[in-house]
């Protein structure tokens, strides 16, 4: 149950972590908005999930054989994703200016995403001497897990454009 | 060649100020010498075990040290709005990238090439016997180090926190580079050449350098104007 939601989880975030890219693109192309609320949803929930993979990976386990932490290279990855993406989010905190703070963080997000392929098979390479399973294999789990990811990345995108929407009305009101 | 002229402007400009106050390169210099003796009391320096992890901590050395070059790389133009001026100067902003990289560059190369023989000197590993592959793999890593380091000091200069915000985007995304730096600098302090096992490191970290060296150059224009 905690192995099959591990893999789950961690495709949903990876599959996060490419619309956030994508996004990110289209929005330093565009410079419309709807993406970077895109990108930032897509991340939120894409750390979410890492974050609730880790936990269910380490759990499984500590099941397993008696440890929370055995360094396997799939659960080693996920963390150093989350590693990867946390910053993103701490970055789009520290900016204040709209267009400035969407243009840093479609950067950021276009880096990281480079570097998940490179993560992964360097992870994989230094841990290959201890544990062996690097499987590509995402079991049933994926489906649920998957659908729920994309319900709340779209209940976070509606959420995160009314509240823009709601702030620009109030800065009108203010100038008034 | 006007392009390569541009970039050594830049790159000359950035050391010779450096030169003159040595405000970056002595602090990074008196850190990394220090974290060298701090690593004394982590493990006792006369055993096996410290061949096996010399790599590793030599590279976290140079991380940490490198950082605080980093830092400093774009943020001494921001008294005066120098950092205006450039962006406004007649040069893309692929120029100024460059230049700005490549003085980074050879401050970090030197305070690791002081801090090297130090390494040897207290720990004992025998940096000597492979040193042109060491080197090669001292200027790929510094590489990586250096241009994620720039474009990411470039991004951060304008925000409250840079000094925090550096370190934290940088080491998850320099990992990989890092990881195969790592591993190729224990490999080399043993006087061994590399087994050709672990070659696929040496071309990881060609990638990494080549690949990140172009998405920064893609990117360095909506990096410096937003």
């Amino acid at each position: 149950m905690l192995g099959p939601l591990f893999d789950a989880a961690v495709w949903t975030a990876l599959a996060a972590a490419i619309v956030a890219a994508c996004a990110s693109v289209f929005f330093l192309r565009t410079r419309d908005f709807y993406y970077d609320s895109l990108a930032l949803a897509a991340s939120e929930i894409g750390l979410m999930l890492l974050a609730m993979g880790i936990v269910a990976g380490a759990t499984a386990g500590r099941i397993a054989a008696g440890l929370w932490w055995t360094w396997d290279s799939r659960l080693t990855t996920a963390l150093v994703g989350f590693l990867l993406y946390a910053p993103y989010l701490m970055l789009r905190r520290a900016v204040e200016e709209p267009t400035r703070r969407a243009a840093s963080a479609a950067v950021v997000s276009i880096f990281a995403i480079f570097n998940v392929p490179l993560i992964a098979l360097a992870v994989h390479w230094w841990l290959a001497r201890r544990t062996a399973t690097f499987s590509l294999a995402a079991g049933w789990m994926i489906l649920p897990v998957a659908l729920v990811g994309f319900g709340l990345g779209w209940v976070r995108l509606r959420q995160e454009q009314r509240r823009r929407a709601q702030d620009a009305e109030r800065r009108i009101s203010q100038e008034i | 060649m006007r392009y390569v002229r541009q970039i050594a402007t830049i790159a000359m400009k950035d050391l010779r100020a450096e030169l003159r106050t040595k405000e970056a390169i002595n602090a990074s210099l008196a850190f990394a010498l220090m974290i060298l003796l701090l690593f004394s009391y982590t493990f006792d320096p006369e055993q096996e075990m410290m061949r096996q992890v010399s790599g590793g901590l030599l590279w976290i050395v140079f991380a940490f040290a490198g950082t605080l070059t980093l830092n400093r790389s774009f943020a001494r133009e921001l008294p005066n709005d120098c950092l205006d001026a450039l962006i406004a100067a007649p040069i893309p902003g692929s120029a100024l990238f460059l230049g700005k990289c490549f003085a980074s560059f050879v401050l970090v190369l030197a305070v690791e090439l002081v801090s090297l023989p130090v390494f040897g000197i207290f720990y004992r590993v025998h940096w000597t016997e492979q040193f042109p592959m060491l080197f090669l793999v001292l200027l790929l890593g510094t590489w990586a180090l250096t241009v994620i380091g720039t474009i990411f000091s470039a991004l951060t200069v304008n925000i409250k926190l840079r000094e925090v915000m550096l370190p934290m985007l940088i080491y998850p995304i320099l990992m990989p580079a890092l990881m195969a730096a790592m591993r190729l600098t224990t490999l080399l302090v043993t006087g061994q050449p590399i087994p050709e096992d672990d070659m696929a490191w040496l071309k990881m970290l060609i990638g990494f350098d080549v690949m990140f060296t172009a998405i920064s150059l893609a990117l360095v224009e909506t990096v410096l104007v937003g």
